[in-house]
C-alpha cells in the first residue's frame, strides 16, 4: 500500500472518530468537546496538506495516480458470471490531493469559526459531531475510486446535510427544510442509481477504472443511446446535489441551519461534490450528454442570477449566487472546460466560504438580523469583516486580480469556444446566458455590499412586529435570546471567527493559482488537472454514429499537433482537441466580454444604490410581474407543490382508499359470500334436508294417527267393515258382469 | 443441535405449564432463558457452520450429508398401507446458507419479543405458552427438510398466533385475528394437496421410496416422468407453482393478499407484531426460496416477470398507502410489505446478486422492522395513542428514543452505512442485470424515494417542530426552569429505560454494523444461492 494512501485513510477515518467521540462524550467533555473537533480537523489538514505538497508541488506531474482496494463483499462464484466481488477502494490522483486539501482546510476553518459562533448553543456538541460526520462523507467522496462507495458517501453527505439543516429542529421552517433537501436529493440519487445500474450490469463492477477500460475496448452492448442516458443518470445525482435546475429549490431553503454550516456544506463542499463527480465521469460522457449537461449549467446560471437580485435575505442572496455560480461549473463541464470548471469549483469554494462566514459575522453581530433592509453603515464596526467580505465579493463578481476572474473566465473562454466547435445557432445560447448572469452576478453583488456596508443604519426602519417575530423564529439559538436590539452593541467578531475569514479572503487572490492575473492556464491548477481523454469517442467511430459536428473538425492528428507545439496535453478525440484549441483562442474574447459585463453589472449597482439615480422600488413596481417573478423564484416552488407534492399526497390517499375499500372489500366481501352461503346451507339444512325428513315422519304420523280410528277394538265395528267390504266386493263383481 | 434450538421454547412452555399462574416473574424467566439458550445454540450453530457446503440439493451420491449441516434423520411415521402405497414420513431437520441466517434472525428475534413481553400482564401464564409454542414452530419451520414436518411446523404456528391476537390484541382483536388466521389456512389448503401431489411424484433415489424430503425434490433427476406433477405433466406443474406461490404470497404478504397485515400489526401487542414482521413474514419468501422455485425451476423461470412485477406493486403501492397513514404503527406495516416487496424483486430477478440481496433484505428487515415495532410500542406505551399529528417535538424530550427512532427510521429508508441500504442495492443490481426484471428495476426505484417522504414526513411530525396544540403529552416547567415532558397516567422513565435500551441496542449495533460490513452474513449464502440460482436455471441457458 502506497504511504500516501495510507495517510489518506487517517485522514479519511479522523472526522469519523471526531464524529463518534463527540456523539457519545460531548456532555462529559470540557467545553462539550469542542477541541476535540478543531484538533482532528486541525491533523486531518496537516496530513491533507502533506499530501497536497507531496502529489502537487514535489510529484508535479499531470498523470499522477495511485490507486488501493479491497474486497468488500464477495458473492462468491456466480453462475453465468465467475467469480463476483464488489471492491472498495481509495484514488489519489492531483484533482483528489487538491480537493482533500480543500475540504479539510474549509472544514477545520469552520469548526475553528463555529466556536465562536456557535458558543453557547444547547446541543453545541452535538453541532461539532454532525460536522464531523459531514466531513467524513466528504472525504469520502473525494476519494472513492468506485460508483458504489461515491454512491454510499454521497447519501450519507445527504444525511449530514439533513441532520446540519434540521439542527434547530423546534423551528418548523428548518424541519421543512432539511425534509425538502433530503427528498430533492433523492430524486437525483435515483437518476444516479439508475446510471450506475445500467453500467454496473454490462461490465459487473463499480470500479471508474474497470469501466472505463471496458468502454474503451468497447465491449458497451447496449445501444448508443443507453450510454448517453447512462451519463444523464448519473448527471441527475449532481442535479440534486449541486442544486441544479429542476431540484435546486431545496438550496435557498438549506439556509435554515446554522450559518457555518451554510458556508462549509451548502457553498463550499458538499454542493461542489455534484461538480467533481460529474468531472469523475467526464470520459464517459457522450456529446449529446455533454450538451443536454451545458444548457441546464447555463440555464440555471441565468436563473438563479435573476432570483438573487430581488431576495432581501443576506443568506438567500448568497445560496442563490452559489446555485448559479455552481451552474458556471456544470456549464464548463458541459462545454468541456473540465479544468476551467474544476478551476472554478476550487477558487469559488474560498470565496464563498468567505462571504458565508462573513455574513454569519454579520448575523451573529446583528443579533440575528438576516434582511438587509435593515442593515447598512456596518463598515465602521466591522472592518475585518467588510475587507475579507469586499474581497470575496470581487472574486465572486470576477474582477481581475482575483481567483474568480481567472476561474470565470476560462469558462466563459471555453462556452464560447464550444459554441464555435458546435456550429453556432442555438449554442451561442449558452455563452450569451453565461456572460449576462457575469453581469447579474456583479449587480446583486454590489446591491448586497451597499446594503449590508454603506450608508447609515436602517435598524430603526424594521417594523416593531417582524422584529418580534423574527427574534422569536431564532429563539432556539439561546446564547442570543436577549433584549438586545440589534443596532446596539454590534461589534467586529471575536479572533477565532475573524482568523478564518483572513484566510478565506487571502485565498482569493489571484497569486495562490497563477503568476498571471489575466489567465488562469498559467497557473500550477491548471496545469495539473487537465482533460481526461474521452473513452467513448473510439466506441463511437467504432460504432460510426460519431457526432455530426466532428466531420467538419481538422484531424485528430494536426490537432494533437497544435496542442504539443505550445508544450500542451494532447488529445486522442479529435472534439476534445478542437474545444482546447478554440477555448483557448476564445481566452482574450471572453476576458474582454466578461470584463465589461462586470462594470455594466458594477455600475448599475452603482446607479441604483449608490447615487440612487434609479429608485429601485419604482422600478420594482413598474415591472412589477418580472419583479414578483424573480422575488417569488420564479414560483417553483408553487408548482412543485401544486403538482407532485400534492400529487403524490392524493395518490396516496387514493390508493390507500383503495386498499381499504377495494382490496379489502373484496376479501371481506369474500369472507362476507361464504358466510352467506353458510347460512343459506344451513337454511336448505334445516327447511329442506331435515325437512323432508320430518315430512316423513310427520306424514308417517299423520296417516297413523288416520289409521288408528280404524282401530277401535270393538267387534261390532269389526264386523260392519267386513259386511261393508263384501258387500262392496259383491256390487263391484256383478257391475262388472253386467258390463 | 437442531432439535434442541427448536424444542427448547417447548419445553420452557411445559416447565411454565407447571408454574402457579401467580408466580409472573418466574414465568418469564423461564421464557427469556429459553429464548438465551436458543441464541445460544443459534449462535454455536453459527460459528460451526462451513459456508462452503450450498446445500438446495443433496450432496454426492444423493445424501443430504455432504451438503446441508446438522442433518438429524430418523424415520417418523412410517405406515405400509398395503400394496404400493406406504407412507415415508421423516423426522429431518439440517442447515444450509439459506436457513442458517434465518435461525439466527429467529433466536434473536424471539428473545426481543420475550423482553418485550415483560410489560403484559393479562394471563401472563397462558401468553407465555403461546409464545414458547410459536417460537418453536417458527424455528421448526426453518430447519425442516421434510415437506409433512414443515407442514406441521407451518400450520402448528397459526394456532398460538391466533390466540395471542385474539386474546392479548386491541380493541378490534378478534376481527384481525380470524383474518389473520383464514388467510394463512386458505393458502396452506392448497399447500397440503401440492405436497402429497409431489410425494407421489417424487423417489428417493437412495431408498426408492416416494418421500417427502425436500432435499430430493429439490433434483428434478428424482421425480417420475409421468407422475402428476412429474416434468411431463406440465400443466399440473404450473398449477402447482401458482397454488403453492400463492400460500406463501399470502404470508409474505404480497398484494393483493396484504390486507390481513395492516389489520394484524395494529391489533397486535407489540412482542407479536415484533415476531409477525420480523420472522413470520420472512417463512413466505423461505418457502419460495426452499420449495416453490426449486421444485418447479421452469415455472419459475417462465414467472419471473411476473413475480417482478408484484414485487414493483409492493414496493410502491406499500410506500403510497404508507404516506397515507394517520397511525404510526400500521405506516410501519405498510412499510413492510413495501420493504418485502424488494425480497420479491430480488427473487424475481433470479441471479446471484438479485437472490443474495433478497436473502439479506429477509435478515435486514427482520431486524430492522422488529427495531420500527419497538420504537412505537415505546411511545404507545406512554401515550396510549399512535397518531401521528398527537405529538410534535418530541426530539426535544426524549433525545435518547428519538436519537434511536433516526437510526432505525434512516436504516429502514434504505441510508447507506446502515444494513438495509446493502441488501437493497443488491436487489436493484440483480433485478437490473436481469433483462427480464430490467424495466420493473426501472420503475421499483421510486420506492426509494416514497420511502425516504414517508418516513421522513412521520419523523418530522412525530419528533421535531414543537408540541402540537392537541398533543398526547404535556409540558410542565419544573424548578430548575427548564420544561419537562409529562405523560398522563405513565409511571416509568419518560425516555428509554433500561429493558428498551436492552432490546433496541443490540438492534442497532447489528444494523450499523451489518450495514458497513456485510460479510458475517453474505459469507454464509452466497454459496447456496449461487447453488439456488444454478438450480433455477433451465439447462438450455445454463
Amino acid at each position: 500500500m502506497h504511504s500516501l494512501i495510507q495517510l489518506s485513510i487517517v485522514v479519511l477515518l479522523l472526522p469519523l472518530l471526531s464524529f463518534v467521540i463527540l456523539i457519545f462524550f460531548n456532555r462529559r467533555l470540557p467545553r462539550r468537546g469542542d477541541f476535540v473537533g478543531v484538533g482532528i480537523l486541525g491533523t486531518a489538514f496537516a496530513i491533507s496538506a502533506y499530501i497536497f505538497w507531496t502529489v502537487i508541488v514535489q510529484t508535479y506531474d499531470p498523470a499522477f495516480r495511485v490507486a488501493w482496494n479491497f474486497t468488500w463483499i464477495d458473492l462468491g462464484n456466480v453462475p453465468g458470471i465467475g467469480p463476483l466481488t464488489i471492491k472498495m477502494g481509495i484514488v489519489i490522483d492531483n484533482l483528489t490531493a487538491i480537493m482533500l486539501a480543500m475540504v479539510t482546510l474549509i472544514s477545520l476553518l469552520v469548526h475553528l469559526y463555529s466556536t465562536g459562533y456557535m458558543a453557547g448553543d444547547k446541543n453545541y456538541g452535538r453541532y461539532f459531531a454532525f460536522l464531523g460526520i459531514f466531513t467524513f462523507s466528504m472525504l469520502g467522496i473525494v476519494l472513492s475510486d468506485n460508483l458504489f462507495s461515491i454512491y454510499i458517501f454521497w447519501e450519507l453527505v445527504g444525511l449530514s446535510s439533513y441532520l446540519l439543516i434540521g439542527f434547530f429542529f423546534e423551528k418548523d421552517s428548518a424541519a421543512d427544510a432539511q425534509k425538502k433537501a433530503f427528498l430533492a436529493n433523492r430524486v437525483g440519487d435515483i437518476g444516479m442509481w439508475l446510471g450506475i445500474l445500467i453500467l454496473y450490469s454490462q461490465f459487473h463492477t463499480f470500479s471508474f477504472a474497470e469501466i472505463y477500460a471496458n468502454l474503451a475496448a468497447g465491449k458497451f452492448a447496449m445501444s448508443n443511446a443507453w450510454l448517453t442516458a447512462a451519463g444523464l443518470l448519473l448527471f441527475m445525482g449532481c442535479v440534486g446535489k449541486s442544486a441544479q435546475f429542476p431540484l435546486h429549490i431545496w438550496l435557498p431553503d438549506a439556509m435554515e441551519g446554522p450559518t457555518p454550516v451554510s458556508a462549509l456544506i451548502h457553498a463550499a463542499t458538499m454542493v461542489a461534490a455534484g461538480v467533481y463527480f460529474v468531472a469523475r465521469i467526464f470520459v464517459l460522457l457522450t456529446p449529446d450528454a455533454l450538451h443536454v449537461i451545458a444548457f441546464i449549467g447555463a440555464f440555471t446560471a441565468f436563473m438563479a442570477a435573476t432570483i438573487a437580485i430581488t431576495q432581501n435575505d443576506i443568506k438567500r442572496v448568497l445560496a442563490y449566487s452559489t446555485v448559479s455560480q455552481l451552474g458556471y461549473m456544470v456549464l464548463g463541464l458541459g462545454v468541456g472546460a473540465y479544468s476551467a470548471a474544476l478551476f472554478h469549483l476550487v477558487t469559488h469554494a474560498f470565496f464563498k466560504a468567505c462571504l458565508f462566514l462573513g455574513s454569519g459575522a454579520i448575523i451573529h453581530a446583528m443579533h440575528h438580523e438576516q434582511d438587509m433592509r435593515w442593515m447598512g453603515g456596518l463598515r465602521k464596526h466591522m472592518p475585518w469583516t467588510f475587507a475579507t467580505f469586499t474581497l470575496a465579493t470581487l472574486a465572486l463578481a470576477g474582477l481581475p486580480l482575483t481567483s474568480g476572474f481567472m476561474s470565470k473566465d476560462a469558462i466563459l473562454a471555453g462556452a464560447i469556444g464550444f459554441a464555435n466547435v458546435e456550429g453556432g445557432g442555438v449554442y451561442y445560447i449558452i455563452p450569451v446566458l453565461g456572460f449576462f448572469s457575469a453581469m447579474l452576478t456583479a449587480f446583486y453583488m454590489g446591491r448586497q455590499i451597499w446594503l449590508v456596508f454603506f450608508g447609515e443604519s436602517r435598524t430603526h426602519l424594521k417594523p416593531a412586529d417582524d422584529h418580534h417575530s423574527a427574534h422569536h423564529a431564532h429563539g432556539a439559538h439561546d446564547a442570543h435570546n436577549d433584549d438586545h436590539h440589534a443596532d446596539h452593541g454590534v461589534h467586529e467578531v471575536s479572533w477565532n471567527m475573524r482568523a478564518p475569514l483572513v484566510i478565506l479572503a487571502a485565498l482569493s487572490v489571484f497569486f495562490v493559482y497563477s503568476p498571471n492575473p489575466l489567465d488562469g492556464a498559467q497557473g500550477w491548477f491548471m496545469k495539473m488537472i487537465k482533460t481526461p481523454a474521452t473513452v467513448v469517442a473510439s466506441y463511437q467511430s467504432a460504432v460510426g454514429s460519431g457526432h455530426s459536428a466532428l466531420k467538419e473538425l481538422p484531424s485528430a492528428e494536426a490537432a494533437g499537433e497544435h496542442a504539443s507545439e505550445k508544450g500542451e496535453h494532447t488529445f486522442a478525440d479529435p472534439r476534445q482537441a478542437e474545444l482546447a484549441h478554440t477555448s483557448h483562442a476564445a481566452h482574450y474574447t471572453a476576458i474582454y466580454i466578461s470584463s465589461i459585463m462586470v462594470i455594466l453589472g458594477i455600475t448599475l449597482a452603482g446607479v441604483v444604490f449608490v447615487f440612487k439615480i434609479i429608485d429601485p422600488d419604482k422600478t420594482a413596481e413598474t415591472i412589477r410581474p418580472l419583479y414578483l417573478f424573480s422575488l417569488n423564484k420564479w414560483y417553483w416552488d408553487e408548482i412543485y407543490q401544486a403538482t407532485f407534492i400534492r400529487g403524490s399526497l392524493l395518490l396516496s390517499k387514493m390508493l390507500y382508499w383503495f386498499d381499504r375499500n377495494i382490496i379489502d372489500g373484496m376479501v371481506n366481501g369474500a369472507a362476507l359470500i361464504v358466510r352467506n352461503v353458510a347460512f343459506a346451507n344451513n337454511s336448505f339444512d334445516k327447511y329442506v334436508v331435515d325437512g323432508l325428513v320430518n315430512f316423513t315422519a310427520f306424514s308417517v304420523n299423520t296417516t297413523g294417527a288416520v289409521l288408528r280410528k280404524l282401530q277401535t277394538g270393538k267387534v261390532q265395528t269389526y264386523v260392519v267393515m267386513l259386511l261393508a267390504v263384501v258387500f262392496g266386493y259383491f256390487v263391484f263383481y256383478f257391475t262388472r258382469l253386467i258390463y | 443441535m437442531l432439535s434442541l434450538i427448536v424444542f427448547l421454547p417447548i419445553i420452557a412452555g411445559l416447565i411454565i405449564l407447571a408454574v402457579p399462574s401467580s408466580q409472573k416473574q418466574i414465568i418469564r424467566i423461564v421464557s427469556l432463558l429459553a429464548a438465551l439458550a436458543q441464541g445460544v445454540v443459534a449462535i454455536l450453530i453459527w460459528r460451526a457452520y462451513d459456508p462452503s457446503l450450498p446445500g438446495i440439493t443433496a450432496g454426492p451420491g444423493g445424501s443430504p450429508l455432504g451438503s446441508f449441516q446438522f442433518v438429524e434423520k430418523l424415520p417418523w411415521i412410517g405406515l405400509k398401507l398395503g400394496g404400493m402405497a406406504s407412507l415415508n414420513i421423516e423426522y429431518f431437520l439440517g442447515v444450509d446458507g439459506i436457513s442458517v441466517t434465518m435461525i439466527i434472525l429467529t433466536a434473536l428475534v424471539s428473545a426481543i419479543g420475550v423482553l418485550s413481553s415483560w410489560t403484559i400482564q393479562k394471563q401472563v401464564k397462558g401468553y407465555f405458552i403461546l409464545y414458547n409454542l410459536l417460537a418453536s414452530a417458527m424455528m421448526g419451520c426453518f430447519v425442516a427438510l421434510d415437506f409433512f414436518l414443515f407442514y406441521v411446523f407451518w400450520e402448528l404456528m397459526l394456532l398460538p398466533m391466533y390466540f395471542l391476537i385474539g386474546i392479548w390484541g386491541g380493541p378490534n382483536r378478534e376481527y384481525a385475528a380470524i383474518k389473520f388466521f383464514l388467510y394463512t389456512l386458505f393458502g396452506s389448503v392448497f399447500m397440503l394437496l401440492v405436497m402429497i401431489g409431489l410425494y407421489f411424484s417424487v423417489l428417493d433415489p437412495v431408498t426408492g421410496n416416494h418421500t417427502f424430503s425436500l432435499v430430493a425434490m429439490a433434483n428434478q433427476a428424482n421425480y417420475i416422468q409421468d407422475a402428476i406433477l412429474g416434468p411431463h405433466n406440465v400443466m399440473w406443474r404450473y398449477i402447482a407453482f401458482a397454488v403453492l406461490f400463492i400460500g406463501f404470497a399470502i404470508k409474505v404478504p404480497m398484494f393483493p393478499f396484504h390486507t390481513w397485515l395492516p389489520d394484524a400489526h395494529v391489533e397486535a401487542p407489540t412482542p407479536i407484531s415484533v415476531i409477525l414482521a420480523g420472522v413470520l413474514l420472512k417463512l413466505g419468501t423461505y418457502g419460495m426460496m426452499r420449495i416453490n422455485f426449486p421444485l418447479f425451476p421452469e415455472v419459475f423461470h417462465a414467472s419471473m416477470y411476473i413475480i417482478g412485477i408484484f414485487g414493483a406493486i409492493n414496493i410502491i403501492y406499500g410506500a403510497f398507502c404508507a404516506l397515507a397513514q394517520q397511525d404510526l404503527k400500521k405506516m410501519v406495516a405498510y412499510s413492510s410489505i413495501s420493504h418485502m416487496g424488494y425480497v420479491l424483486l430480488g427473487l424475481a430477478a433470479g441471479n446471484s446478486e438479485g437472490m443474495v440481496g433478497a436473502l439479506y433484505q429477509m435478515f435486514n428487515h427482520g431486524t430492522i422492522t422488529a427495531m420500527l415495532f419497538l420504537l412505537v410500542g415505546v411511545i404507545y406505551d406512554r401515550a396510549h395513542t399512535r397518531q401521528i399529528d398527537k405529538f410534535g417535538g418530541l426530539a426535544s424530550y426524549m433525545p435518547v428514543y428519538a436519537a434511536i427512532v433516526t437510526v432505525a427510521w434512516f436504516a429502514s429508508l434504505g441510508l447507506p452505512g446502515l444494513s438495509g441500504f446493502i441488501s437493497e442495492a443488491l436487489v436493484f443490481v440483480g433485478a437490473f442485470s436481469s433483462i427480464t426484471t430490467r424495466p420493473i428495476a426501472m420503475v421499483s426505484v421510486l420506492g426509494i424515494l416514497f420511502g425516504a417522504a414517508y418516513l421522513l414526513w412521520s419523523l418530522q411530525r412525530v419528533f421535531l417542530g414543537k408540541r402540537k396544540p392537541d398533543a398526547a403529552y404535556d409540558l410542565e416547567v419544573g424548578a430548575d426552569g427548564h420544561e419537562h415532558i409529562h405523560f398522563h397516567d405513565w409511571k416509568g422513565k419518560i425516555d428509554l429505560d433500561a429493558r428498551e435500551l436492552t432490546m433496541l441496542v443490540p438492534l442497532v449495533v447489528i444494523t450499523i454494523f451489518l450495514g458497513i460490513y456485510p460479510m458475517p452474513v453474505l459469507g454464509m449464502i452466497t454459496s447456496s444461492v449461487n447453488k439456488l440460482v444454478e438450480v433455477l436455471t433451465p439447462l438450455a441457458i445454463r
